[in-house]
């Protein structure tokens, strides 16, 4: 079995590396990169744990190769914050609504959530639930978490 | 839960796609987002020697209204399709359905192509396509064919696509005229695959009545597939002659084969069943009626 | 802002009881946290267990010769080579003289469930690891298994060969005979028998280890509630002495009890690392969780409670039965005694008895889960709205006649409970009143003319917490003040998620009247941490702030007697805040910390006479009351499509008493996790295995946790009751896993009440709901 060269663009910095082909994206990230903000709670595609962007969508990179991605982008929640290392917007609500306990989903809600704000600035509260439907938190039951997304999404109107 | 070692293409052309197919034999699988295949990967319950990736075939991808009916590329992605202007003014019915598949994340990369090829039961492109008679554009080495939704979904994960074929496309025709659309589903929770859900399509003449009217189920049998008894219930029938509650009984009265598991009983699922063909007609002959 | 001055009194400090920033969250939220799984150590190899398919089945030989052979593997372990390295295998917290259940490192002889481990593969990665399991050739003989707990004592199958019946143990006695007259004279004599089905805590990181074996020292890192634990265990497991054990967790992504105690595969992959050349690596995945980390909840009571003419409880009984799976972890059978001790709950139950045992079925075993004992509130709230309707009083009615009121308090519950320091009846008028109970009711009136059904529920519960028993009784923290007046807290840590060292931050700038920005935390490595049990049994909090408080209390006597000194006053003058001392009422007469610090470590000369150079001590909080008790009333309002069966939670209340709260937000989130995870176990989440005992629910798509779309926004009552602890603090980590099921359970009921559907049995699926509703009509 044959390995592969790729090279794709994580967090602006281009990449490259040969892997071979079974190597999920999440794997690559963590073991490959040293990304390990990428976290896998299922590795089979329910959780959401993994979330990253691919070319600016949000994708679980449990159910992407790291051989397709070759040639694309991808932004992981290492890539999120300033350059000083601030928080951004939505790392900030999450933050300031107690939207995270044992942190370990959180890498995934926020990335979601970058994509759905910057998709959505205008969210209603059930779109908001919606957004983040597909990622799984078993600490905060999602209060502080939709009020997180709530917060920023207003911060970001007014 | 890491998948089984396999070689992966990656062809650049349908075409090239096809060839390879036609060379590996049934030790590959096409690959296109991956978001039903990787998770039977990771758990093992499949295992192939061979991806064949669609993700680099460029000319699989778009959505465009050619003539009466709106084409669709088999990798455009459901997000795509979400996102689609054209899509949702042409076929309000795919459109609508669209939300309804999974998490956003899933929608990013799965595809119309991928979901209608691997038919799941309980998916809900398959009963789209049924319920509009969309066709599906099949390319194989010896050339291209069509195939009718009907032809297309031949049983439990089976479609009429064989091992050496690769689905390129989705034709769903344009309905006008007063026409309403509707899909309805039940799922344990939202995203989850449904337990039972229903597609609508009717068209109304100028007195009320039924010009054509389709009902797809899904989830209630090994792949999705239409009611003819309810439809034929609907054949010619004045809207205000036909009771929703009644319909969803006829629609699911003669299913033989519907599932049964932890989620609920065969006889649970008829009745919701039931239920969904009766909100979807509600508001499918709602729409046809007053726009 | 006043400094403070008296370290602990929960409200008076500066920062204890404000929403202060969580000091874990800026790691968390960048990507930058250590979970297990993210540490590396040179040439770590990584693990994979071969598992039973069978539900049981007699082990034969097992072949790795193809798994060997192929490239990157470098170890197959059976029973034979692990589990002769065990010297002696009995958690700390439980004791070593408990009558433990077996628990094997790997399977011996015979399989026990679907899941159980036979082998252990060791390979340069996992994804070989697993290529290695599937060629690892066992020779399995099936054998009927023991599927349904319930058939345990009649059952030809034996789920161990030595426990008769199946039988783990047993406490308590039957229905004795004067309380058996006691129903039989009451006006109203309600019997019935409630389910509750399998369902786990499944914290969204799975279980995971790296032992490291130098030949001196043993270091392990862990997802853990209790490295301390880990420690001790591992090293009698091992037979090393404990100081040669180093167990580190940073970040572990929830536990919920799971991860309080070492199962059988830590033990497997503590005994390989002694084997192998390289640190070792296991990394659960969520199939191997929801297969083998334990099951929890699936038990059964036979209740009888009676009442006289006027609803009030005249006697209570329980005969309580629980699934305790092929191994459970840890020793079942004494935690379940609590769901006996606990069934009259906080109403005024004058007599009282129960019976509870323990059975084992070839399921994965039962692990502890967030309030283990829950099945009491579970069989009491459900009873008592199930009663209620029988006599024709509403269910609030029948409980606000019988919740224990403050001038009855102090008092003992009839099977010997010592109640202190609890609220029932007023978090039930708050839940209540914040639900506008009596507007519900006209709503609900209302609605169901028009053909809609809602319902109200609610269950009101006490809670031990903080036991100050054996293991659990103390906690230490060590502090020290840095030269440049910056300080250091170290205690055992555990958080998994419940904010632990935002809470001692909190405590400790408040103890030493330094700001909060001043303060860190280091938690979780038992190489420099004193020893502390952990999380579990909702004790963080009241055992921290003891233990700061203990500590910081030396420490501020020595700043005191330095500032005093530097600054030529009255010790008793002194007054600390924001860092500095100054005296009482001239502030321009001030010193701050560092210059204090700096005189303590670098100019001992200019100390006064007998204080000692430094800042740094250590001290232990010693629990002096065997539990400390909480309380909250759950209020949840639903609406229920009686077509397809779906339950739609309208408002959801939690009014809870854990007195002075450290951070509301911490408490709140406490309360609303719980709370989830309940409403889950109502309605969503079963661990369910079929006939022959294969496991129905190994992924995600199978076993349904809620998502944000299914749960409601939960509001929240407080009601403060100092407790008998420091600070008055109480704990609030479990009580909302106890208190959301019956609530949603009785909302459910209370909609369908009109159909004269009584409900006994979890979890409430559309699909069940239909049936009780078409076996009601």
């Amino acid at each position: 079995m044959g390995e592969i060269e790729i090279e794709l663009r994580v967090n602006e910095a281009v990449t490259r590396s040969t892997v071979p082909p079974r190597l999920t994206l999440a794997d690559f990230l963590r073991e490959r990169c040293g990304l390990t903000g990428t976290h896998l709670g299922c590795e089979h595609g329910v959780c959401g744990a993994c979330t990253v962007l691919l070319d600016g969508d949000a994708v679980r990179s449990c159910l992407v190769f790291a051989v397709q991605a070759d040639g694309h982008d991808v932004t992981t929640i290492e890539g999120l914050d300033g350059p000083d290392g601030s928080l951004s917007p939505v790392q900030q609500a999450f933050r300031d609504h107690h939207g995270l306990q044992c942190g370990f989903c959180t890498p995934g809600f926020v990335v979601t959530a970058e994509a759905f704000l910057r998709d959505n600035p205008d969210p209603t509260d059930d779109q908001i639930r919606e957004a983040v439907s597909g990622n799984l938190c078993r600490c905060t039951g999602y209060q502080g978490i939709l009020a997180a997304l709530r917060a920023a999404a207003d911060a970001v109107e007014t | 839960m890491k998948p089984a070692p396999f070689d992966y293409h990656a062809p650049t052309t349908a075409e090239e796609a096809v060839a390879l197919l036609a060379e590996l034999g049934d030790t590959a699988k096409l690959i296109a987002g991956g978001q039903s295949l990787v998770p039977m990967l990771a758990l093992r319950l499949a295992v192939f020697e061979h991806l064949v990736d669609l993700g680099r075939v460029e000319n699989l991808r778009g959505i465009e209204r050619v003539g009466d009916s709106l084409r669709v590329g088999a990798t455009t992605t459901q997000s795509a399709v979400e996102r689609s202007e054209v899509a949702a003014d042409a076929v309000p019915l795919l459109a609508r359905a669209t939300p309804l598949i999974g998490h956003v994340q899933i929608r990013n990369r799965g595809t119309v192509g991928g979901s209608l090829a691997h038919a799941d039961a309980a998916a809900e492109y398959p009963a789209v396509a049924l319920a509009l008679d969309a066709e599906m554009e099949v390319l194989s080495p010896t050339g291209r064919r069509t195939v009718a939704s009907p032809d297309f979904f031949t049983g439990l994960w089976s479609t009429a696509v064989g091992d050496d074929e690769l689905l390129t496309a989705v034709r769903f025709p344009v309905w006008s005229g007063r026409c309403g659309f509707a899909i309805r589903e039940f799922a344990r929770r939202h995203g989850d695959f449904a337990i039972a859900g229903a597609a609508v399509a009717v068209e109304l003449d100028g007195d009320d009545r039924v010009r054509r009217g389709t009902i797809a189920l899904f989830g209630l049998g090994p792949s999705a597939q239409r009611s003819d008894p309810a439809e034929a219930a609907l054949g010619g029938a004045a809207v205000d002659d036909v009771d929703a509650d009644e319909l969803g009984q006829v629609a699911v009265a003669s299913l033989d084969s519907v599932p049964s598991d932890l989620h609920g009983s065969s006889a649970y699922r008829r009745r919701v069943g039931a239920a969904m063909v009766a909100d979807a007609w509600r508001a499918a002959s709602e729409e046809a009626r007053h726009g | 802002m006043t400094p403070a001055t008296a370290g602990l009194d929960g409200a008076a400090g500066r920062y204890t009881g404000s929403r202060v920033h969580r000091v874990e969250d800026p790691r968390l939220l960048r990507g930058r946290g250590t979970f297990v799984d993210d540490v590396v150590r040179p040439r770590m190899l990584h693990a994979c267990f071969v598992r039973s398919p069978f539900a049981r089945a007699r082990l034969g030989a097992v072949d790795a010769t193809e798994a060997l052979a192929l490239p990157g593997v470098h170890a197959v372990f059976t029973a034979a080579d692990l589990n002769p390295g065990v010297h002696e295998a009995w958690y700390t917290s439980m004791g070593k003289d408990v009558p433990d259940t077996p628990r094997p490192p790997l399977a011996e002889g015979e399989a026990r469930f679907v899941g159980d481990p036979v082998a252990l593969v060791v390979a340069s990665d996992r994804y070989v690891a697993e290529d290695a399991v599937e060629l690892v050739d066992v020779d399995y003989d099936p054998l009927p298994a023991l599927v349904d707990y319930h058939d345990g004592p009649q059952a030809d199958a034996l789920v161990h060969e030595r426990y008769a019946g199946n039988v783990a143990g047993s406490l308590g006695a039957p229905c004795p005979d004067d309380l058996a007259a006691v129903f039989a004279s009451a006006a109203h004599d309600v019997s019935v028998t409630i389910h509750q089905q399998a369902y786990a805590p499944v914290p969204l990181e799975t279980r995971g280890i790296i032992v490291e074996w130098s030949g001196e020292e043993l270091t392990v890192w862990a997802a853990t509630q209790a490295p301390h634990e880990v420690r001790m265990f591992l090293a009698r497991l091992l037979g090393v002495a404990e100081h040669q054990v180093r167990v580190i967790m940073r970040d572990t992504g929830g536990a919920f009890g799971q991860k309080v105690l070492p199962m059988r595969e830590d033990m497997c992959v503590a005994l390989a690392a002694r084997l192998l050349p390289a640190p070792v690596k296991w990394i659960e995945d969520r199939r191997e969780n929801l297969m083998a980390a334990g099951m929890s909840r699936h038990e059964h009571g036979d209740l009888r409670m009676g009442f006289d003419g006027d609803g009030r409880v005249v006697g209570a009984y329980i005969d309580h039965t629980q699934d305790v799976g092929a191994y459970p972890t840890p020793w079942p059978v004494g935690t379940a005694a609590a769901v006996g001790m606990l069934f009259p709950g906080p109403y005024r139950v004058p007599r009282a008895g129960f019976r509870t045992t323990s059975v084992f079925s070839n399921t994965s075993g039962r692990t502890a889960y967030r309030g283990p004992w829950q099945f009491e509130s579970v069989a009491r709230e459900v009873l008592l709205d199930i009663a209620a309707r029988r006599m024709g009083i509403d269910p609030a009615e029948v409980r606000r006649r019988n919740l224990l009121r403050r001038d009855e308090l102090p008092c003992t519950n009839p099977n010997g409970m010592p109640y202190s320091d609890i609220s029932p009846a007023e978090t039930f008028e708050q839940a209540l009143a914040m639900l506008d109970y009596d507007a519900f009711r006209r709503q609900q009136a209302e609605a169901r003319e028009h053909g809609r059904h809602l319902g109200v529920g609610t269950c009101t519960y006490v809670e031990p917490t903080t036991t100050g028993m054996a293991y659990y009784g103390t906690e230490g923290a060590t502090i020290r003040i840095e030269p440049t007046g910056t300080v250091n807290v170290y205690v055992s840590g555990g958080s998994t998620g419940n904010s632990l060292e935002t809470a001692v931050v909190q405590l400790t700038a408040d103890a030493l009247g330094v700001d909060l920005a001043d303060v860190r935390t280091v938690q979780g490595d038992t190489a420099v941490t004193p020893f502390g049990a952990g999380t579990g049994g909702s004790r963080s909090g009241s055992m921290l702030a003891g233990a700061v408080a203990e500590t910081a209390g030396v420490l501020r006597e020595r700043i005191v007697a330095i500032a005093a000194h530097l600054l030529e006053a009255s010790p008793d003058d002194i007054e600390l805040g924001e860092s500095r001392a100054q005296v009482r009422g001239t502030p321009a007469a001030a010193v701050p910390l560092a210059k204090i610090a700096d005189v303590a470590y670098f100019a001992p000369a200019k100390l006064p006479d007998g204080v000692p150079a430094g800042l740094e001590a250590s001290g232990r909080h010693h629990a002096r009351n065997p539990m400390i008790w909480a309380n909250a009333t759950h209020v949840c309002t639903c609406e229920v499509d009686v077509t397809t069966g779906a339950v739609r939670l309208l408002r959801y209340i939690v009014s809870e008493d854990c007195g002075p709260m450290i951070n509301p937000s911490v408490v709140e989130g406490q309360i609303a996790g719980g709370t989830v995870q309940g409403i889950g176990g109502a309605l969503f989440e079963h661990l369910a295995y079929d006939e022959d005992g294969n496991p129905l629910t190994t992924t995600f798509m199978d076993y349904l946790l809620p998502t944000a779309t299914e749960v409601p926004a939960i509001e929240y009552g407080h009601v403060e009751t100092p407790g008998p602890g420091p600070g008055g603090f109480k704990g609030v980590g479990e009580g909302g896993a106890i208190g959301a099921p019956p609530a949603v359970v009785n909302a459910v009921a209370d909609a369908l009440a009109p159909f004269g559907v009584e409900i006994t049995r979890l979890p409430l699926t559309p699909a069940t709901i239909v049936e009780l509703i078409e076996g009601a009509r």
